[in-house]
């Protein structure tokens, strides 16, 4: 894992000491909060609902046992003991105060942790592959890169006011679990055929009330050159970039409106003047940086089959520990070895993604005995151990379940994203945590769960869709309508290699009926299903309509109220 | 033109490339170029030292008394938000030979366009001379400003100037290049 160097470590020092002289000249009436606004936000420090939230990066969602329990004292000293992991890889505490900020910010400096640029209009925390240096299907470790790429990114100058935040995320793998398509800039790292690591640069995707997938604009860029391309990306989006319309200030409102091509070509045209500068990394800045993510101290272990494992379980525990590998267990590099993801969903979860202080305390401890101290968030806000030897996953699957996040739901109907949605986040129109904990009820039974087999449903509390509602297969969205709660139902979404936006299949439904609502969609697949076929390639085969007549086959209330709206009687 | 946040401090952040911060008068009037029945304002009163909008520069740059005031140190250019200096790269050439000062404006302090324009006018044109920033310029854009290429400040009113001139020291260490120097984490490595 990196180590911080002193030009790192002072850096992070530095901006906590700036960061403390900000929030006193606050505290004492000099310097307005709709100026103060935009410092804190790139200190990821939000006003929320009840409180201020407090966003800490956890860079590519790489991090050790030690930060984890720094992460996990904060939450007990500063918090309501409780931290919630998100799907850009980071995590957040909804509960802190303006004052104790300052000192939060020193105590993650002390383990290398910081909280720069996880908000506001500027370049946000880059996000990578959860198994980024492990998994089987990887062509690139896109670690170095990404580490290059925070630094490159940390207190920009040119790009700290963009016309809106700023998303990267990086790939090097087959199977995408990055949603790249999804970020304002997708970096999908390769090795040309002369050994040579080169990046496919995708830029104009994002979701929001305007979701679009991110387009190809330049193929088989050197590594080293990513710096200048990228300012020269930014320039343009700078420059250029709306501004005059939060909604329509994100680069791929760019992108759309000149067109992929054009926008290349501006790009292009700006690159070249800068192309050749020393902006570029150089060799000795990847030995640097690359030495920190070579191989652990890996033992040389037998690969042990599916059924040598199991048999490390007693009678009676065979089968629910095999249904955990199946799930949870992902296959590794090395032989001997599998990554396991700990799930922070379990059933009836207060908030998917949420882990107290001691799971953290714990789980930290899990981190050290079995996986060489390090862990992984992810994307769908799961925890993840990377390294560990198979002939232990017994063993850490009985701790794992004492700390209730041995759930085997991964990838599973329950293993729901959700943002905070209106029990904390102050621009939500609906709650989602409820809705969430509503489904994760009705779909309690783990047999039924697995014959349903691959399926993500996500829950966004408003069309921002920080719950990534758009690329569920199953999306969830809440909906104002007259000051009520609502929730609208898209089909179809996908993330990973074939990633789709899901559509709208109509009316929305009040809260209550929404676990009615999954159950006839999900009753609709069971019955056109072909053998194994996963939900997503049966809802392409069949189409909507089917999955549409289903979900509104008790919806009564809400054809009434449509009226009403509609026809402005009563 | 749109409205215009041009007011200032009256005296100026100064930050040449290899010196220390330092405050001075403020001797250029920043003229919005919205009165101009009467031609350029008066520069025999008052502050006798104008920035024009860089597009009345580009109406009248052809004027020969406009040419000689800006070589007599008289005129300068200021760049608004949404001005396309790329498109307008020949006149920038030419201006440079006699623009004794050129100024980037912020119509808000988190409108960071002007830092691409500065960056701009250092990078690709090789601007030597001093660029200023104006407008809704707040104490805590300074450090980013100083980065991209500005080397003058005309802070809002409001700003206190004591703090102000400690935001430049606050770093010691850069992880990326500017127009000030290399990224410490590249000079510190042979490459
Ligand atoms: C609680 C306070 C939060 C606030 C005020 C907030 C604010 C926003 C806003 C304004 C957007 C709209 C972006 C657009 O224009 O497309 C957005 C999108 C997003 N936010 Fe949040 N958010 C919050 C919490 C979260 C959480 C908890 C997560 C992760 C679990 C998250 C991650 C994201 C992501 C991934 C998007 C996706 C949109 C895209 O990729 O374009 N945010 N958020
Ligand atoms: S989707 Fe909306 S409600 Fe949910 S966290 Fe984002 S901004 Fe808040």
């Amino acid at each position: 894992m990196y180590k911080y160097d002193a030009i790192d470590q002072t850096l992070v020092d530095q901006r906590v000491a700036q960061f403390r002289d900000q929030v006193a000249r606050r505290l004492d009436g000099s310097l307005a909060e709709e100026e103060f606004r935009p410092l804190r936000l790139q200190n990821g420090l939000y006003h929320q609902r009840h409180a201020y939230m407090l966003r800490v990066a956890i860079p590519y969602g790489l991090f050790s046992s030690k930060q984890l329990r720094t992460l996990a004292l904060i939450s007990e000293k500063y918090d309501r003991g409780y931290g919630h992991f998100t799907t850009r890889q980071n995590i957040q505490y909804n509960w802190v105060t303006l004052e104790d900020t300052p000192d939060i910010l020193a105590e993650l400096a002390k383990v290398e942790m910081h909280a720069i640029q996880t908000s506001g209009n500027c370049i946000r925390n880059i996000t990578s592959d959860a198994f980024a240096g492990v998994a089987g299907d990887e062509y690139v470790d896109t670690r170095p890169i990404c580490e290059l790429l925070r630094q490159w990114s940390t207190l920009h100058p040119e790009f700290a006011h963009l016309p809106r935040k700023f998303k990267f995320a990086v790939n090097g793998a087959k199977e995408d679990r990055t949603v790249l398509l999804c970020h304002d800039v997708g970096i999908e790292l390769k090795k040309s055929s002369a050994s040579e690591l080169t990046a496919d640069i995708y830029a104009g995707g994002g979701m929001g009330r305007t979701p679009i997938l991110g387009s190809l604009i330049k193929r088989d860029l050197p590594w080293n050159v990513l710096p200048s391309y990228l300012t020269a990306l930014l320039r343009v989006y700078n420059r250029f970039g709306r501004r005059d319309n939060l909604y329509k200030a994100r680069i791929k409102i760019l992108v759309k409106a000149l067109g992929p091509e054009e926008f290349a070509r501006q790009v292009e045209g700006e690159w070249d003047h800068i192309k050749n500068s020393d902006d570029n990394f150089t060799q000795a800045e990847w030995d640097r940086v690359a030495q920190h993510f070579t191989k652990p101290a890996y033992k040389a272990l037998p690969a042990l089959s599916n059924e040598q494992v199991i048999n490390l379980a007693t009678e009676v525990e065979k089968a629910a520990f095999a249904r955990w590998l199946e799930r949870n267990v992902k296959p590794h590099q090395i032989s001997g070895y599998a990554s396991v993801i700990l799930s922070l969903k379990p059933h009836g979860t207060v908030a998917p993604g949420d882990a107290t202080t001691a799971q953290m305390y714990a789980i930290a401890d899990l981190a050290d005995h079995y996986s060489f101290g390090e862990l992984r968030a992810t994307h769908e806000q799961n925890l993840v151990l990377a390294d560990v030897e198979q002939s232990k996953l017994y063993e850490l699957w009985q701790e794992a379940k004492k700390q209730k996040v041995s759930l085997p739901n991964i990838g599973l109907l329950t293993d729901i994203i959700a943002c905070p949605g209106g029990d904390f986040c102050s621009l939500a129109n609906a709650k989602s945590l409820p809705i969430a904990k509503a489904i994760q009820e009705r779909f309690d039974d783990l047999d039924y769960l697995f014959d349903l087999g691959d399926i993500s449903l996500n829950i966004s509390g408003c069309i921002n869709s920080c719950g990534h509602h758009h690329v569920g297969n199953i999306g969830v969205l809440g909906v104002d309508k007259d000051g009520e709660e609502w929730y609208q139902i898209t089909l179809g979404g996908e993330q990973g290699n074939d990633a789709a936006i899901g559509k709208v299949i109509g009316p929305s439904f009040y809260a209550d009926e929404i676990p009615d609502v999954i159950t006839n969609v999900i009753n609709t697949y069971v019955a056109q299903r072909n053998s194994d076929e996963p939900f997503i390639e049966t809802y392409r085969r069949v189409g909507v309509t089917p999955f549409k007549d289903a979900a509104y086959k008790n919806a009564k209330k809400n054809e009434k109220v449509e009226k009403v709206i509609d026809g402005g009687t009563a | 033109m749109s409205q215009l946040n041009i007011t200032s401090h009256s005296e100026i952040v100064h930050f040449p490339k290899d010196g220390k911060p330092a405050l001075g008068q403020n001797e250029w009037q920043v003229w919005s170029g919205s009165q101009d029945e009467g031609g350029l304002p008066d520069l025999e009163h008052g502050a006798h030292k104008v920035l024009v909008p860089f597009t009345w520069w580009l109406e009248h740059h052809h004027e020969a008394d406009v040419i000689v005031k800006a070589k007599n140190g008289q005129i300068g250019v200021w760049f608004a938000a949404d001005d396309d200096i790329l498109k307008h790269a020949d006149v920038i050439e030419a201006g440079k030979t006699v623009w004794p000062l050129v100024a980037a404006h912020f119509p808000i302090f988190r409108d960071g366009r002007s830092f691409s324009t500065a960056a701009l006018l250092r990078g690709r044109f090789a601007w030597q001379g001093e660029i200023r920033a104006i407008g809704d310029v707040l104490i805590d854009q300074l450090l980013q400003g100083a980065r991209v290429g500005f080397d003058s400040f005309a802070l809002r009113p409001d700003q206190k100037l004591d703090v102000a001139l400690k935001q430049f020291d606050l770093y010691s260490v850069t992880t990326q290049n500017s127009w000030r120097g290399s990224r410490t984490t590249r000079a510190t490595l042979s490459v």
